[in-house]
This record gives C-alpha cells, sequence and structure tokens, in this order.
C-alpha cells in the first residue's frame, strides 16, 4: 500500500511537470482568486478598526449649570447610572475640564490667550455618560432628552452612529465587491482546475488506457490527479504568503498615516494569525480543488 | 473456465451483436474465436474483460460470476487475464523493460518482485537482450512479444489475444503464434480472436465461428469456414 502511495505522489509530480505551462496558468488563477479573498479580510481587519476608533470616541455630554450641589450632582448620577443602557457616568467638574481643555489646546497659544484674557472658568461641569452598546445610543439619547433637572443646562448627543454606519456601509460596499471577485475568481479556478485535470488525462489517456488494461485499481488511476490538484493548491498558498506578507508591508505605512493613535496593525494580525488564515484557505481550496478534480477524473478517466 | 450462457449483448436500438451465446471454455485450451469484421467478435471479447455489460445471460471465468461485475472488481478480473491487441498499446517514452515493469507496478508490485519477473517473462518472448530499447526501435513482431509479455507479469491464466498479428507480416505472425502455442503448453488456457484463416487452418485447434452474433461452427481441430 506504501508502495503504491509513493508511485500515486510520484506518477502526479510527473503530472504537473509534464503540463508545467498549465500548471502555471492554474496556480496564477489560484494565486489571484487567495489574493482577494486576503484582500476581502484586509478590508473586514481595517474596517473593524475604523468601527472601533469612532466607537472610543461615542460618548454623551450633560452640562451642568455652575450652581450645582454635589449632592444635586451626585443624585442625577445615580439616577443616569441606573438606567439599563448605560456603561458608566463621569463626573467632570468645571476645574477638571478647563484642565483638559488646556491640555487638548497647550500648542494653541491664541486660545490660552483668549482664556487667560477672560479671567474666569467659561466651562461647565459635566456628566459623561457611556452607552453599553452602540446599538442603545439612540434609546439611551431619547431617555437623556426627558430627564428633566434643574441643574442640566444643555445637552450633547452628537450622533456618533451616523458616522459609524457610514463606515460599516462603506466596508460592507467593498466587502461584497470583493467577495463578488473572490468568486468570480473561485469558478474560475473550478474551471481552470477541471480543464487542467482533463487536458491532464488527455495526455496520458494511452497510460491509463494501459492501467485499465493490466488491472490497475481506479483509486491508482485516479488519486494522482487529485494529488496535482493539491499539489497546485500548496504552491498556491506558499506563493499567496510570499506576496501578500510583503503587500502588507507596503500598505501598513498607509494605514499608520490614516488611523493615527489608533493600532491597526495589519502585519501583526496576519502574522499572527497566519497559521489559521492560511491554514483555513488551503483546508477550503483544497476540497474546492478536489472536487472540481474528481469531478473530471470521473468524467474522462474512462479511456 | 469460460463459461456464456445465451448472453445477449445489443447497442442502442440496432440489432445484437451477440444473440444468445453460449460457449464453454476448458481450462488449458487453445480455442480460436473467428468472425468477419461486425461478427460480435470484439464484443465477446469486451464482455469478458467486463469492459461492457450484457443484457442478459450469465458470464462466469474461473466459477466467478461477472455478470454483473462491479467497476471495483473488474481490476481484479483483468489480473487473472493477459490480453492483448492488434495496435500493442506500448507506450513510446518507457523501454521495453519499464513498458513491462509498469504493468506491474500500477498494479503494487514491489520493486524486488518485478526486478525478477520482468526479465523472466522477457526470456520467455526472446527479448531479454533487447529489454533495454524503446519501443520505436524494434520490429512490429517483436513489440507484439513485448505486448505478450506484459500480459504476462501477473501470471494470468487466461490470455486473450485479440487479432495479434493484424499488423504483422507473415514471418512475424508465424513467431507470435508459436509464441502463444508456447505459452498455451504451460497449461494457460489462450483465446485467440482472429479473421486470419492461414493462421487458423495451420493451428489444428479448436475453432468457434462466429457470425452476425450467432456461433454458427464450434468444432475441435477446426477450419476457418467463412
Amino acid at each position: 500500500m506504501l508502495l503504491s502511495i509513493i508511485r500515486v505522489i510520484k506518477f502526479s509530480f510527473q503530472d504537473v511537470v509534464r503540463n508545467i505551462w498549465l500548471s502555471l496558468v492554474t496556480i496564477i488563477i489560484l494565486v489571484l482568486a487567495l489574493f482577494t479573498v486576503n484582500m476581502l479580510l484586509v478590508v473586514k481587519v481595517v474596517g473593524n478598526a475604523a468601527v472601533g476608533a469612532v466607537e472610543e470616541k461615542i460618548d454623551i455630554n450633560l452640562f451642568l449649570s455652575p450652581d450645582s450641589k454635589e449632592d444635586q450632582i451626585e443624585s442625577l448620577k445615580t439616577k443616569i447610572g441606573s438606567l439599563s443602557e448605560v456603561k458608566e457616568v463621569k463626573y467632570i467638574s468645571k476645574d477638571e475640564a478647563l484642565q483638559q481643555f488646556k491640555k487638548k489646546h497647550e500648542e494653541n497659544t491664541d486660545i490660552l490667550q483668549a482664556l487667560k484674557e477672560l479671567g474666569k472658568n467659561p466651562l461647565a461641569s459635566t456628566l459623561v455618560i457611556t452607552p453599553k452598546n452602540l446599538s442603545d445610543f439612540d434609546d439611551l439619547a431619547n431617555q437623556l432628552y426627558v430627564i428633566e433637572d434643574e441643574i442640566i443646562e444643555s445637552r450633547n448627543f452628537s450622533n456618533y452612529k451616523i458616522m459609524i454606519d457610514k463606515i460599516e456601509a462603506i466596508t460592507n460596499k467593498v466587502s461584497e465587491a470583493a467577495i463578488f471577485l473572490a468568486i468570480v475568481f473561485i469558478f474560475i479556478t473550478i474551471l481552470v482546475i477541471y480543464n487542467s485535470v482533463k487536458v491532464a488525462i488527455y495526455t496520458h489517456r494511452k497510460e491509463i488506457a494501459i492501467m485499465r488494461l493490466v488491472g490497475a485499481s481506479n483509486w491508482f488511476i485516479q488519486t494522482p490527479y487529485l494529488i496535482s490538484s493539491m499539489i497546485y493548491t500548496l504552491v498556491g498558498i506558499i506563493l499567496i504568503m510570499i506576496i501578500f506578507l510583503p503587500f502588507l508591508n507596503l500598505l501598513q505605512p498607509y494605514l499608520e498615516t490614516f488611523f493615527v493613535n489608533y493600532n491597526v496593525n495589519l502585519i501583526n494580525y496576519f502574522y499572527g494569525n497566519a497559521i489559521g488564515i492560511f491554514g483555513i484557505q488551503f483546508v477550503i481550496a483544497t476540497l474546492i480543488n478536489m472536487l472540481a478534480s474528481l469531478l473530471a477524473v470521473r468524467r474522462y478517466s474512462r479511456v | 473456465m469460460i463459461k456464456y450462457i445465451d448472453v445477449v449483448k445489443s447497442y442502442g436500438k440496432s440489432s445484437p451483436a451477440l444473440k444468445g451465446i453460449n460457449l464453454h471454455i476448458r481450462p488449458g485450451e487453445f480455442v480460436s474465436i473467428v468472425g468477419q469484421s461486425g461478427s460480435g467478435k470484439t464484443t465477446l471479447v469486451k464482455t469478458l474483460i467486463g469492459e461492457e455489460k450484457i443484457d442478459s445471460g450469465q458470464i462466469i471465468v474461473g466459477g466467478w460470476d461477472i455478470t454483473n461485475i462491479g467497476q471495483r472488481e473488474i481490476p481484479v478480473l483483468r489480473r487473472q487475464m493477459g490480453v492483448i491487441f492488434q495496435d500493442f498499446k506500448l507506450l513510446p517514452k518507457k523501454t521495453l523493460y519499464e513498458n513491462v515493469a509498469f504493468a506491474m507496478q500500477v498494479c503494487g508490485g514491489k520493486y524486488k518482485k518485478t526486478k525478477t519477473i520482468v526479465p523472466h517473462v522477457m526470456k520467455i518472448v526472446g527479448l531479454e537482450s533487447k529489454m533495454h530499447r524503446y519501443p520505436q526501435e524494434i520490429s512490429g513482431g517483436e513489440q507484439q512479444r513485448v505486448a505478450i509479455a506484459r500480459a504476462l507479469v501477473h501470471r494470468p491464466k487466461i490470455l486473450l489475444a485479440d487479432e495479434p498479428t493484424g499488423n504483422l507480416d507473415s514471418i512475424n505472425t508465424s513467431e507470435i503464434i508459436d509464441l502463444l502455442l508456447r505459452i498455451n503448453k504451460f497449461g494457460t488456457t489462450v483465446i485467440l480472436v482472429t479473421h486470419n484463416r492461414e493462421v487458423v487452418n495451420r493451428l489444428k485447434k479448436r475453432v468457434i465461428v462466429i457470425d452476425s452474433g450467432t456461433i454458427i461452427s464450434d468444432k475441435e481441430e477446426g477450419k476457418y469456414i467463412l
């Protein structure tokens, strides 16, 4: 049995080498398909990073009147904190708000000068409310609108949800396009593999006829073509790893410029998950390619 | 050894190629099956090697009912039966040794066994000195002898020769027939399918004549009567 397996593998390699140009075309198409699939993954990672970056900024500010008393503020904080949609309520006093404002604009001398000329702290103390989930944002905003308390001076409900929806919409559109491209390439790969096996069988038709004549089993006749498709897939995966990781190195600086202060590292992501990402791609691509080969072998190896 | 019982085989709606064939070939016999083109000889061969399924009747080979033989069992049947054809079916890029060894390798034959058996069968067919030549470097008769050597590597009980001399001149034809007779003397049942009148008449062995899918004559020491 072991001897037969060794011979089957030997015949598979012979088949790949004898039809070298066909093998190359098959592998190139396979690499293109895998490239699109990996680009889809990049879009997903970048999209998630963008959404995460915006989500981090999501909070709702209730500006309190300067005459607010400690117990009134504490009571309002407890009341809001008890809402099921609220993750956290943070009180920022006037002084803290001023400190933060100054820190934020420490390089802008005009603003700092204006503040100095004003002579007093113009900022209000604030309750910063963070929702549990992004989807709770609308409900929470509606509930905060109806809370009546004399110490609430104004409310800032900047709707980050719209921004996130936009990012998600763009990500989804790009993903859809990538999925479409991936499907097209996968379909082409199936056709190419199917035809490669068909041509390989045609090339070996005399050998197959003799094999059948002398009593070679179907397993022995058909398996080399299935292994050939596995060889194509393995070479394709190795090539995509060689091509895609340097490609990410080129992409990374642009992402870092775009996502300043946010950790979006595609290289780390792909290196960290390389076995999972490329392993799954190898398994799925092998299954698809072997299925295409099996169909061709079943159909054309009856010489 | 081989039994055909009321075997009918047709292709589509046309007239059957085999119309109720009854046949019994005993172990160790040398039988010539003769008939004109389209008489059903080739169909008979195809049904015997499991290449064609029959419509009705029964085929038994060495006690094994192969009437409804499955795809997985066909290789087992073919290893018990050596088959040679008019066109030799040799691989041009392999040496004679490799061509014969190929038959063993694709059936899982071990390297050592191949190394012992291949020279042995090449000696039987008288080509041990040309083992490392390529098919195009030897004559048609020699090519057919290589095909016979290949058919012998599995030590078959039956050797089926379908028009083995169709492409050969009279000298080579004579050599091949002598070789088949020698193999028959070792105990192998030989079935020779041919329409070569001279060969059949010279053999003085059993002759089965087929015409339009029917056996019209079956005689020991028979002659080509068509």
